[in-house]
């Protein structure tokens, strides 16, 4: 099959590569030149635009930032829409605004383009081992055409339901991961506070109800003081700002969500942003010290 | 009237102050018999202990520090007081504890009166401090005469704890409002914009408040000396959150704001003014040319 990826970094290269060695043939696009380096060994062809690239696939991913990069790349100028013929599926993986996926999702289909909005979560590591959860929003016959594609990058495939429902199921994952790194980073920070081992404290809680993958491996890596990104704590700030945005507009209170989201603000404000979201005990110990 | 009084801080001093010059014969008992000496000098008689202060008493008052030192205070005194006679407890205390120790002097035939002030150091010495008393109604003929002494608005909110609910209110909503100053100035000045200015804008409008004009004054000339030391708001917060989570009743902002309130004890700062909320969110930034 013929198939599109944008969006090549360090979540969308693994991705796109796993689908090669399926045996695909890709079709690229980059801003950057540079991102098209992994895929000189593999059966790959780069195109001018987004426009290009659509004209030769029947599917296309997108792994891009935020909602504008996704609005950009399938309806700006030379975008995915210009190119495309009817019936052509976009399917966008990145995390973005639940309502901005479903606008998306409407001007697309204006145009007879099928669109599915396919967030992930597992990060870079389950990129590479195609090991990723895929939460998945569309129509399920699209879904299901999809379904085979989604199963070369990832473990758990879920069509959640229409259009935006993955990326609803995205943020709530976001709130759950963000409010969990920042429960374990305050237990943490509380037990060294208190004079007892944190490292003793989570071997005792991995056995009890507050078991958690979150307690067990982020806990891990706090203790190791291993601050290296698996996920950027900017880009848990951008997927709780979010949650946020879409809060609001529902006029919904969040109230652990909007705490969590601040500790974050606070991450990224203090310089910690290209960290792993487990900064967050950093941020703590910083303001636990006494002037 | 004779009047014993306990509690010779900031506070009590400038208040005993006000009752000699009223006319008041005042017996004063203090922990530091030094703090009593420049009040002697105004003519006030000290006691040995306080059972003896309040033998020699009408009327009692105490301005202290927390619910361990009035509980304390009234077991010394409870015996020694003449029935019929009255404790008035000037101290921000728990509502449950002012509702106890009110009991225990009222099975004794005598009686509490909890009447926490608000104005700070500068209200007492000014003698226009907010006075919100609980107790009985009967009981004001007896205290307005004291209370004019040392205040401008004289409330009896309602039966015994009822000074305290509404000092509770008082705090809540008081340094919420230095947080929401703080929070603003440091907006202003990541924004590259000057707090003096957007606080004198903000003044004359809907946000102008004498919380902006007194603390958020303080910040803006970056002043953080104590007027009343942050660690007594903090300790009210404690007792206020206590309280609200005894009753079930959910403090979303509150919450928030004793977050800052203890990390702005973690840095140190308890014994300067509560403005250090600023600070605290200083804390919390990479980029020192935005402070």
């Amino acid at each position: 099959m013929n198939i599109g990826f944008i969006g090549l970094g360090l979540m969308g290269r693994p991705m796109a590569l796993h689908l090669a060695r399926a045996g695909h043939n890709l079709h690229l696009w980059a801003r950057r030149p540079a991102s098209l380096e992994p895929f000189t060994e593999v059966n790959a062809k780069v195109h001018a635009s987004p426009a290009e690239l659509a004209k030769h696939v029947e599917i296309v991913f997108t792994m891009v930032a935020d909602a504008p990069d996704v609005q950009a790349v399938t309806l700006g100028e030379n975008g995915i829409a210009a190119g495309a013929s009817r019936g052509l599926i976009v399917v966008d993986m990145s995390t973005i605004n639940p309502n901005a996926a479903r606008e998306i999702g409407v001007a697309l289909a204006e145009r007879g383009i099928e669109f599915v909005d396919a967030p992930v979560s597992g990060g870079e590591t389950g990129a590479i081992n195609a090991a990723l959860t895929i939460m998945a929003g569309g129509k399920p016959e699209v879904f299901e055409t999809v379904r085979p594609l989604f199963e070369k990058m990832g473990k758990s495939v879920t069509l959640v339901g229409d259009s935006g429902a993955g990326q609803v199921a995205k943020a709530c994952n976001q709130i759950l991961t963000g409010v969990g790194v920042a429960a374990v980073a305050e237990a943490f920070n509380f037990a060294t506070q208190s004079g007892v081992d944190a490292a003793r404290v989570r071997e005792a809680l991995l056995g009890g109800f507050a078991y958690s993958r979150i307690l067990e491996n982020h806990g891990q890596r706090m203790l190791d003081r291993n601050f290296k990104p698996g996920f950027k704590a900017w880009m848990h700030q951008k997927d709780l700002r979010i949650v946020m945005e879409e809060a609001h507009r529902l006029g919904l209170m969040l109230p652990a969500a909007a705490a969590t989201a601040q500790l974050f603000n606070a991450i990224v404000g203090s310089g910690m942003g290209e960290d792993d979201s487990i900064a967050a005990l950093k941020l703590l110990e910083k303001i636990s010290k006494p002037e | 009237m004779k009047i014993g009084f306990i509690g010779l801080g900031g506070m009590g001093r400038p208040m005993v102050e006000h009752l000699l010059t009223a006319g008041h014969q005042v017996t004063v008992w203090s922990r530091r018999a030094d703090a009593a000496d420049p009040l002697l000098a105004l003519g006030a008689q000290r006691s040995a202990n306080p059972g003896e202060l309040a033998a020699a008493s009408d009327v009692v008052c105490t301005n202290v520090t927390g619910n361990a030192d009035v509980v304390g205070l009234a077991g010394m005194m409870l015996e020694g007081l003449a029935p019929n006679g009255i404790h008035v407890d000037f101290s921000t205390i728990a509502p449950s504890v002012a509702r106890d120790i009110a009991a225990r002097y009222a099975a004794c035939g005598r009686h509490f009166v909890d009447a926490p002030v608000s104005g700070g150091t500068a209200g007492a010495r000014a003698a226009t401090l907010s006075i919100m008393w609980g107790g009985k109604p009967e009981f004001a003929a007896r205290l307005e005469p004291i209370f004019r002494c040392l205040g401008k608005t004289i409330v009896r909110v309602g039966e015994a704890g009822a000074g305290q609910v509404a000092k509770a209110c008082n705090q809540l909503v008081m340094v919420a409002a230095i947080e929401a100053s703080a929070e603003a100035a440091r907006l202003a000045k990541a924004a590259g914009v000057d707090f003096a200015k957007v606080r004198a804008a903000m003044l004359g409008g809907s946000a102008g408040s004498r919380v902006l004009d007194f603390f958020g004054g303080k910040m803006a000339e970056r002043e953080f000396a104590a007027g009343v030391e942050a660690r007594l708001h903090h300790k009210d917060f404690v007792m206020v959150m206590a309280e609200a989570t005894r009753m079930g009743v959910p403090l979303p902002v509150s919450g928030a704001v004793m977050q800052q309130l203890d990390a702005l004890m973690a840095a140190g700062w308890g014994t300067q003014d509560t403005s250090r909320l600023l600070c605290v969110l200083e804390k919390t930034t990479a980029n020192p040319s935005t402070i």
